[in-house]
């Protein structure tokens, strides 16, 4: 076996792992499964497209790229704006669909089903307006170099993982260290008694849209960099990102990113022994097998 | 002229009664018992495939092919859907309710996969041809083989909706009906509720894996583009338009949301430049998912609705704050 | 005559729109004041101070806390306005340390007055302070309460309102939580108390309101009712008069 399966492997679970601690906090403290949480994903991807565009049309220095990698100025600019902007959407999606099924004491099935047709309106929005031909940030060819250890990785993908890697030690510093992080875990265990401690329950609400966004945002650029950007990007890593979400145990930020190393990794080795054409499976096999064997995860507290 | 319009009539009308019969096994699911399956698409998907590998005739380089009568057909499609629904509710109904629905979701795709992948026994991208359908002695005569499948088909749904009228009056449904109102008062009766809900759940796949069959026969040719998730995504609006928890709405539902669909695909590829269709059609995706929303905060009833399932699940519960 | 602490007008509320538990209550407390709520079981005591503290929603009246109206404030807005709730149940997270207990309600303080803020309550429950990284639900029955007291007292609330810490607690814990409370109050916070124990909350408090079906039935000092034969039998579950007896 090629052990370069490692590094794909790794790759692609950095970018589930993103994508999984944003599925996370969303279920751990909204309380209900987020269909639309994949659509975030290709939004963020798309969003940054056109403003990289936009941004490279302004001034070609922009485009041109920066040192070793594929992309120029204008896509680490744009990926800022786009997380703004992701954010702002999940947040007005709150504020007119599931925020009113909320204060209305909708059933948590409920939530999930406006989630689904959420999903199914933002991707085909997408469609509608990018077409579902595949679109590329950077034209540029890349030549992956060795990294020791007979692996090989392209400047963008080792980027990327230290993009990934930076943005879950942040998170789990802003969970275990700050007072929004705290209020953040004392929502996911009670919401009643946060507000009686003088949480603003709301707000935290906004705040853990934002962060889930944000991250989806993320993970969904990095995907588009790394592979292609399609309308229905976020809506196949959706299985893995649930997968990864309750393998880590819901509400665990470390336990999202390694679940979903764990799953980027068994997708490479199935693609190496099994065949490329079953790689979706294994995000199934896996969630069967946490559910059968330990259905609150590896991290999670018992429910 | 008029002939050809019955024909092409018995035709629309055969297909939406198809889509009815997935409509009922949902409202089974989710009308009468609140599970919500995001994998309609792949129960139906395997009522199709058993049901083309018990009765086409043998074809080389393809496993099965028996050659057995279409009834046989769909009796085997609705059980292996059923069995299919048993395993993933037996796995994930004792948990929280949305593991379900992700569980769903990965049979979805994981079935997909299959039917993609497994080309010895599912024929690939292909799909399997020469399904035998009903009547098909009667294949020269377009009106009468219209009529006679509309009829059958028909047959089909009403015995269907009398047998379910039926269960829900019966004590099995008015336990269903006693833990969906108040799971704890049922338990304290020494109800189980995850017993009922699994078989309900069973029974729902069963169902539509009996539509995928009865599908299959009547077009005679199946192909893994059938059973995507827009198809779950159809048979969803049909339920909550037609108002869920009612058997007439959920039939009705589908006849009016299939001639919607059918009618505004049709319009798209008339008044659309055949560039622009596929962009057209995921307009038309837009609006279902928009609707869904729109049905779920404005009209938690349905459309038609004369249920108040989907009501009390969207209605005010504090129940977490009493006492 | 100086104005109330807290006082409700006319109130009532209920989990239910058409359904009030609290029907029409005018609750008067005077500052310094520790007061006990009775009543049988079902008569809306729990509700009312859940209503009160912004759990339980409101249909009408309101509720006054010194001059200022806090009907429709949200639970976590009255923490500012220096009200304090100790629910009766899961009043403590669990899954947070001790510490992050105390610092989560600490963050409605300024900055720089939270640590010393944590540091006095430490001084005050050294139970806690030994074991304050550990998870709060590893934390025994008597010390959850004293916890979820300290959270309360952060803020050095105005009104403090407990709802039933007695309940689960053996008699042992029970007075010693009755004697903080007699502390607390001592150090000049009014204090609110929902009780079934009966004896051991009359012992501490000044004034006793009985709450019957929603409404106030009767009101008086805590000796007096203790003292009243018809009223122990009636609504407090004992026949014989009971003796105030200091913890």
């Amino acid at each position: 076996m090629n052990p370069q399966f490692l590094m794909d492997g790794l790759i692609a679970g950095a970018m589930i792992g993103l994508g999984a601690i944003g599925v996370t906090l969303t279920y751990s403290i909204l309380r209900f499964a987020n269909f639309a949480h994949g659509e975030l994903l290709s939004w963020g991807a798309y969003l940054a497209l056109a403003l990289s565009g936009g941004l490279g049309l302004l001034s070609t220095t922009l485009s041109m790229p920066i040192g070793p990698f594929s992309f120029g100025w204008s896509l680490p600019l744009a990926t800022i704006l786009a997380i703004i902007l992701t954010g702002l959407l999940a947040l007005a999606v709150d504020a007119v669909l599931f925020g009113r099924l909320r204060s209305r004491g909708s059933a948590v099935i409920i939530l999930v089903m406006a989630s689904f047709g959420v999903s199914l309106a933002l991707r085909s929005l997408l469609e509608f307006i990018f077409t579902s031909k595949p679109a590329y940030y950077t034209k540029a060819l890349q030549i992956a170099v060795k990294i020791g250890g007979g692996l090989r990785a392209t400047p963008d993908q080792l980027l990327s993982l230290g993009v990934a890697l930076v943005a879950v030690v942040a998170i789990h510093l802003l969970m275990t260290r700050t007072d929004i992080g705290r209020s953040m875990r004392a929502v996911s265990e009670n919401p009643a008694l946060a507000g009686i401690a003088g949480v603003d329950v709301r707000r935290v609400i906004r705040v853990v849209w934002f962060i889930g966004a944000a991250l989806a945002c993320i993970a969904g650029i990095m995907t588009g960099l790394l592979v292609q950007i399609r309308p229905y990007l976020g809506h196949d890593l959706l299985l893995p990102l649930f997968a990864a979400a309750i393998l880590g145990g819901i509400g665990s930020v470390p336990g999202a990113m390694i679940a979903g190393l764990i799953v980027g990794l068994s997708e490479a080795a199935a693609v190496q022994l099994v065949g490329a054409e079953w790689r979706a499976a294994v995000s199934f096999v896996i969630l069967v097998a946490v559910l059968l064997l330990r259905p609150r995860g590896l991290f999670g507290r018992a429910a | 002229m008029s002939l050809d319009l019955i024909a092409y009539a018995a035709f629309f009308l055969t297909m939406a009664l198809t889509y009815a019969i997935m409509c009922l096994g949902l409202n089974v699911q989710w009308g009468q018992t609140g599970l919500f399956n995001v994998g309609i698409a792949a129960f139906v998907a395997i009522g199709a495939y058993v049901s083309a590998l018990l009765t086409t005739p043998d074809a080389a380089g393809r496993v099965g092919g028996y050659d057995l009568p279409i009834a046989v057909g769909w009796i085997g499609g609705a059980l292996v859907a059923g069995l299919a629904a048993w395993l993933v509710g037996a796995l994930t109904i004792r948990l929280r309710s949305d593991y379900l629905a992700i569980a769903t979701f990965g049979v979805a795709v994981t079935v997909q996969l299959c039917v993609l992948n497994l080309q010895p026994l599912t024929g690939g991208a292909f799909g399997i041809g020469f399904i035998p359908r009903p009547f098909g002695n009667l294949a020269s005569d377009p009106l009468a083989f219209g009529l006679s499948n509309l009829a059958l088909m028909a047959a089909v749904v009403l015995a269907l909706y009398l047998a379910l009228q039926h269960l829900a009056k019966s004590p099995w449904g008015r336990v269903l009906r006693a833990i969906r109102e108040d799971e704890t008062a049922a338990q304290a009766l020494g109800k189980r509720p995850i017993r009922f809900r699994l078989q309900a759940f069973t029974i729902g796949g069963a169902i539509m894996g009996l539509a995928g069959a009865a599908q299959g026969h009547f077009i005679g040719f199946i192909a893994p583009d059938n059973y995507l998730p827009i198809l779950t995504f159809q048979v969803w609006a049909m339920l909550i338009v037609g108002g869920s928890g009612n058997n007439r709405g959920a039939i009705l539902g589908a006849v009016l949301v299939w001639g919607l669909w059918a009618l505004s695909a049709a319009a798209v590829s008339a008044f659309v430049p055949p560039e622009q269709q596929a962009r057209a059609a995921s307009l038309q995706i837009v609006m279902i998912g928009v609707g869904l929303c729109l049905i779920l905060l404005l009209r938690p009833r349905g459309i038609l609705g004369a249920s108040n399932a989907l009501a009390s699940l969207t209605g005010r519960r504090t129940r977490k704050f009493k006492e | 005559m100086t104005v109330p602490a807290l006082q409700t007008l006319a109130l009532a509320a209920g989990y239910e729109p058409d359904l009030p538990i609290v029907r029409g209550v005018d609750l008067s407390v005077a500052p310094g004041e520790l007061l006990v709520l009775l009543g049988p079981n079902g008569a809306g005591k729990s509700t009312l101070v859940k209503a009160i503290a912004g759990v339980v929603p409101v249909h009408s009246g309101n509720v006054l806390l010194g001059t200022r109206d806090i009907t429709h404030i949200a639970a976590h807005g009255k923490i500012g306005e220096g009200l304090a709730f100790v629910p009766q149940t899961e009043n403590i997270f669990a899954t947070l340390s001790i510490h992050e207990n105390l610092q989560l309600a600490a963050a409605v303080l300024p900055r720089s007055r939270r640590g010393e803020k944590i540091a006095s309550l430490y001084q005050r429950f050294p139970d806690l302070a030994t074991k304050s990284s550990r998870p709060a639900g590893t934390l025994s029955g008597g010390q959850r309460q004293m916890l979820a007291v300290a959270r309360a007292l952060i803020i050095d609330p105005r009104v403090l309102i407990l709802d039933e810490p007695s309940a689960g607690l053996s008699p042992k814990i029970v007075a010693e939580v009755f004697s903080m409370l007699k502390e607390i109050n001592a150090d000049g916070v009014t204090i609110i108390l929902v009780e079934q124990n009966v004896k051991a909350a009359l012992a501490i408090a000044s004034r006793a309101v009985i709450l019957v079906e929603g409404k106030i039935r009767h009101e008086g000092a805590a000796s007096t009712l203790l003292g009243d034969p018809i009223i122990a039998k009636l609504y407090l579950g004992t026949s014989q008069p009971q003796e105030a007896q200091q913890p």
